[in-house]
């Protein structure tokens, strides 16, 4: 499924500017976890992430683990440096007002699945 | 004479210093802990600088600068967990410092209740002879709700140094929580915990952030104290004179002792 119909069908928030990211194509992976050293070991690459957290080094190892966008739960919000280092790096950031699980259980009923690639 | 004078060099002298200590106010520290214990142990270990860091609060801090009555250094310090669970050093210039802080934590956490007390232990006030003269109401042992930025901005704001504590622990550090070290964040050190091993080749990492890497004991037990030790080369062991070790100034320094 392409990010703009995932954004639609869970009325999610775009933080980055719409497009940003470089690369298109389907989404079929999902991560959630609130610790950057696990998100870093064990989310799939070209996957999107959910979490609570908003600290800028989620941006940094969302970039490395080579993840196509974050989906920030919670209706938290990261800093504007964040939302800028991001669309340097190509990643595209939302928003959604649901909790981190009910933002997972949107994405499996939609077909993203889990599975760690590394 | 001034800090860097070149004179200065001949009164550098190596302390011993254990910059993570824990009282009984931290729920996960022994009741063994009081201020009198304390100084005690420091002392029979041939310390001469101390820092008390209680998770999130410097209740107990007075009590054991009073406690050491001038025996040995005792700095002012809180163990802060921020909202990304990242534990965080702060240490003060004097108690008021501290205290001011601690303030202001306070309200970033909740208030405790029995099944808070029941699983996480007890949080008493004590004075300089160990005796309990209150207790801490909110919950220490959890996070705040600020944010590691905002944290390290408190402790500075309040003339303070922010060390990222225990670096090396796969919990509650900043590598387990932040993935990588937040070079944003304007750490003033790094802290190894006594786990680590001397060679252990994640040093060189800890070395190439170009910080200056402290070890401390995090003691929450009588016996632990001492157990992981800053070799702190300067002139006196004091807040002033830590500041311009982790600055390198006038040939001061700070290694794994």
């Amino acid at each position: 499924m392409r990010l703009e119909e995932l954004a639609k069908a869970l009325d999610l928030t775009e933080l980055t500017p719409p497009g940003a990211g470089s690369e298109d194509g389907d989404i079929t992976r999902g991560y959630a976890s609130d610790l950057l050293s696990d998100v870093l070991a064990h989310a799939p690459a070209g996957a999107v992430l959910v979490t609570l957290q908003v600290h800028l080094n989620v941006i940094a190892v969302a970039s490395h683990a080579g993840l196509r966008a974050v989906i920030f739960s919670c209706g938290r919000t990261p800093d504007d440096d964040s939302i800028a280092k991001a669309e340097e790096e190509g990643l595209r950031l939302f928003r959604s007002a649901a909790d981190t699980f009910d933002v997972v259980g949107q994405l499996h009923d939609l077909g993203i699945r889990g599975g760690t690639a590394r | 004479m001034r800090p860097g004078d070149p004179s200065e060099a001949s009164r550098l002298t190596h302390f011993r210093a254990d910059l993570h200590i824990h009282t009984a106010l931290s729920p996960c520290g022994s009741e063994e802990m009081t201020p009198p214990a304390i100084v005690a142990v420091a002392l029979a270990r041939g310390l001469d600088l101390i820092a008390i860091c209680d998770h999130n609060s410097a209740g107990n801090v007075k009590a054991v600068q009073q406690a050491a009555a001038g025996r040995l250094g005792v700095l002012a310090g809180m163990e802060i967990s921020t909202a990304e669970e990242v534990h965080l050093v702060g240490l003060f210039p004097d108690v008021a410092a501290a205290e001011q802080v601690s303030v202001i934590i306070r309200e970033a956490l909740f208030e405790a209740d029995d099944h808070y007390y029941s699983f996480f232990g007890p949080q008493p006030l004590l004075d300089s002879d160990g005796t309990v003269i209150g207790t801490e109401t909110r919950t220490l042992a959890l996070a705040t709700s600020l944010q590691l930025g905002d944290a390290v901005r408190l402790i500075k704001s309040a003339g303070g140094l922010a060390v990222a504590a225990h670096v090396d622990r796969h919990s509650f550090s900043v590598y387990s929580q932040l993935g990588f070290f937040p070079m944003n964040a304007a750490f003033d050190a790094i802290e190894i915990s006594r786990h680590l091993p001397r060679q252990a080749p994640i040093l060189d990492e800890y070395l190439a952030l170009g910080l200056p890497i402290t070890s401390s004991s995090d003691s929450h037990y009588l016996e632990d104290i001492g157990s992981g030790c800053t070799d702190l080369l300067c002139v006196e062991p004091t807040f002033d004179e830590l500041s311009l070790a982790f600055a390198g100034v006038g040939g001061r320094s700070v290694c794994r002792a």
